[in-house]
């Protein structure tokens, strides 16, 4: 009996062995879900930042040797929508791995239904809200909030600018209009700048002539537009027909980058200061990966929203599989604290509120004769990194 | 701080015609062909791209401004004959679904065809640059804009009032059998009247861009605020949409130094006191 087991146990050794790396290929298959805007009024946004997700979902089958599946979910620009979406996902596919959502109204609440199910969801919005005061176990922001977007465009402009001392903001009437304009004004004060006045728009608004006048009759020496996609594009560009980049600088503080700037094209871009969350020229490993990878497979440069839903979807990846935690409680704790090589240099998943922490930009537009290619729209003035430290946060985990 | 006031009134007075421009063709169809266009805004955007595209292929801004709109008539004349005419005579909620739905797939083509994000197109060389008028500016395009669309106001007065063909369209618009028993041929002629006020819309299109860009969903805002225009004037009539395209630029561009953040509500609020005063609109007939 002794002779004859031998034989099968090596047998039964050697065939573990062989089995093994093909049972880890077997795991479970990890299925992603993309929540963005492929239609309606941010399709344009969607589409790159889907593209993003999918082109890491690609990479990942290969780099993690596994089985992932990618599922879509279109929010139309509707968080009423998305909702349902993610509900129908939970419910009847056990989703529990999202990330997207453009709009913050969007986030918040995939971020709250996707806690609902202790799964987790990564985001790109920008409503502090997220990483602040409905912050929640199961939500993560890769994107600087406001008080970043802020401190990192006005300190160092006002750096660069040292005889500007009178700035007029134009700012949406909602949420996240005021959190910047409360941001902006806490700068002024303390850098003993004059806010000569703001002209209040509401989220409807596309003519920016009247508001314009206000700032005309100011006389600032900063136009400071705290607006963000199609109003502050419409208002950059009425800024520039009524001639007031010849009368002042202008800084639009929440740009979205390269996208925004092939819509304004050169001529509007040109000389003016723009907050950006990504730079397809900044030099970093991540980065140069990325704008290679993203020319090799769609054959252009990566945009802002493609290279945040690339990262948070390989970041999100890569932990799950490192940690062997597809979901759950485990998958959050493994993302708390986790340092990584993002597209702005090291990044890191700040435990106490989820929030990365990453360099925010300060641009400034070239003239068209001088861009070395098509992309190449602006120059980086600085780089920084500006959060709320986590003891003043409002956010309790 | 008058200063202000009185400048924002002048902004106001060029903004309201600019909405006359948008609006023009709404009115005119409306009124002459009693059909209501919920595919204006799509229209304008048609309009707005073909600028961007004709200014992108030629550089030339005045040949989009002359070939821009004539596109877009064409457009709409292939539309009407193939279409359109055939739901005249149905009720308004048949003519606004047919149109809703033409203006979607205008929507989701231009998306497919010049893709989601929005464009630029420059304003031309000849008008760059600003009238000063002490700390405030006036740029010159704008200035271009407001004798231009007061000159297509007066073109189109004497078109529609002292022409045979202004004649027969009016006539056509009371009674089509009458029209119809003096030898005209009335399809022609309201085809010819769709193009023309569809042809409006692409007008106000290209000459929108330089100031607003071309995006793919420029439409709704577009239709939102013509609409406002012609309720105001009073559905159909031309002198309604020149005066209420005037009050609703002034309202607004007032209100941005009153009380900013509700200068669009305030358009709205300015219809709401027109219709509970004169229902039919400032110049609209019962």
């Amino acid at each position: 009996m002794t002779v004859r087991k031998t034989p099968l146990l090596l047998s039964a050794l050697a065939l573990g062995l062989v089995a093994q790396p093909l049972l880890a290929q077997d795991q479970e298959p990890l299925t992603f879900y993309g929540v963005k805007s492929l239609s309606g009024a941010f399709a344009s946004y969607g589409k790159y930042a889907e593209m993003g997700s999918r082109l890491a979902v690609e990479e990942a089958r290969t780099s993690l040797g596994r089985d992932i599946d990618y599922v879509s979910l279109d929010t139309e620009g509707n968080a009423g929508r998305a909702i349902r979406k993610v509900q129908e996902a939970i419910n009847q596919d056990g989703a529990r791995l999202f990330n997207g959502a453009t709009l913050s109204s969007t986030a918040l609440a995939v971020g709250k239904e996707v806690a609902g199910v202790e799964g987790v969801f990564m985001t790109p919005a920008g409503a502090d809200e997220l990483t602040g005061t409905e912050c929640n176990a199961s939500t993560f922001r890769w994107s600087v909030p406001t008080y970043g977007a802020i401190r990192e465009t006005l300190v160092p402009l006002m750096e660069a600018l040292p005889e500007a001392k009178r700035f007029y903001t134009i700012t949406p009437e909602y949420v996240f209009g005021e959190a910047l304009l409360d941001n902006a004004k806490a700068v002024f004060e303390e850098a003993g700048v004059e806010h000569v006045g703001n002209s209040y728009h509401s989220l409807q608004e596309q003519e920016f002539s009247g508001y314009l006048t206000n700032a005309m009759a100011a006389s600032p020496d900063v136009l400071v537009l705290l607006n963000f996609g199609a109003q502050s594009s419409n208002a950059l560009r009425q800024a520039r027909n009524f001639g007031l980049n010849d009368q002042m600088d202008i800084l639009m503080v929440w740009s979205a980058g390269l996208d925004q700037f092939e819509e304004l094209g050169a001529a509007n871009v040109e000389g003016i200061y723009f907050g950006a969350q990504y730079w397809h020229e900044v030099d970093t490993p991540f980065n140069n990966e990325l704008v290679a990878a993203v020319r090799d497979a769609y054959d252009i440069t990566p945009t802002y929203p493609l290279a945040a839903d690339y990262t948070m979807t390989r970041v999100m990846l890569e932990v799950a599989d490192q940690s062997g935690a597809s979901t759950g409680p485990a998958l959050i704790e493994a993302l708390e604290g986790y340092t990584y090589q993002g597209p702005t240099g090291e990044e890191t998943i700040r435990a106490s509120d989820h929030q990365v922490i990453k360099d925010y930009y300060l641009l400034q537009g070239k003239a068209q004769d001088e861009m070395d290619d098509d992309d190449d729209y602006a120059d980086v003035i600085s780089a920084g990194q500006s959060f709320v430290a986590p003891e003043d946060s409002p956010c309790q985990l | 701080m008058l200063n202000v006031y009185l400048f924002q009134v002048l902004n106001g007075l060029g903004l309201g015609m600019i909405y006359f421009l948008i609006s023009v063709g709404l009115t005119l169809i409306f009124g002459l062909l009693n059909f209501v266009n919920f595919a204006h805004g799509a229209f304008f955007l048609v309009g707005s791209y073909l600028c961007y595209t004709l200014v992108s292929l030629t550089g030339n801004f005045w040949l989009a401004l002359v070939a821009g709109p004539l596109l877009v008539a064409l457009l709409a004349w292939a539309l009407e004959r193939s279409l359109i005419q055939r739901i005249y005579h149905l009720p308004h909620t048949f003519q606004i679904l047919v149109t809703l739905g033409i203006a979607l797939i205008i929507q989701e083509l231009s998306i497919m065809i010049w893709g989601p994000v929005g464009k630029s197109i420059p304003t031309p060389e000849a008008l760059q640059g600003v009238v000063r008028i002490g700390n405030f500016a006036y740029p010159y395009y704008r200035l271009f804009l407001i004798g231009f669309s007061a000159l297509v106001a007066v073109v189109l007065w004497l078109l529609l009032e002292r022409t045979r063909f202004g004649a027969l369209v009016r006539a056509g618009s009371e009674s089509t059998e009458m029209v119809s028993l003096l030898g005209s041929n009335i399809f022609r002629l309201f085809s010819v009247t769709f193009a023309l006020g569809v042809g409006l819309a692409g007008l106000a299109g290209v000459l929108s861009a330089p100031l607003r860009g071309a995006h793919p969903f420029i439409g709704p805002e577009v239709l939102g605020l013509a609409f406002v225009v012609v309720v105001i004037g009073g559905m159909g009539s031309f002198s309604g949409a020149l005066v209420a395209g005037l009050i609703v630029g002034v309202v607004q561009s007032l209100m941005t130094s009153l009380w900013p953040q509700g200068a669009s509500l305030m358009i709205y609020a300015a219809m709401a006191v027109v219709i509970l005063l004169r229902p039919h609109g400032l110049f609209g007939r019962a």
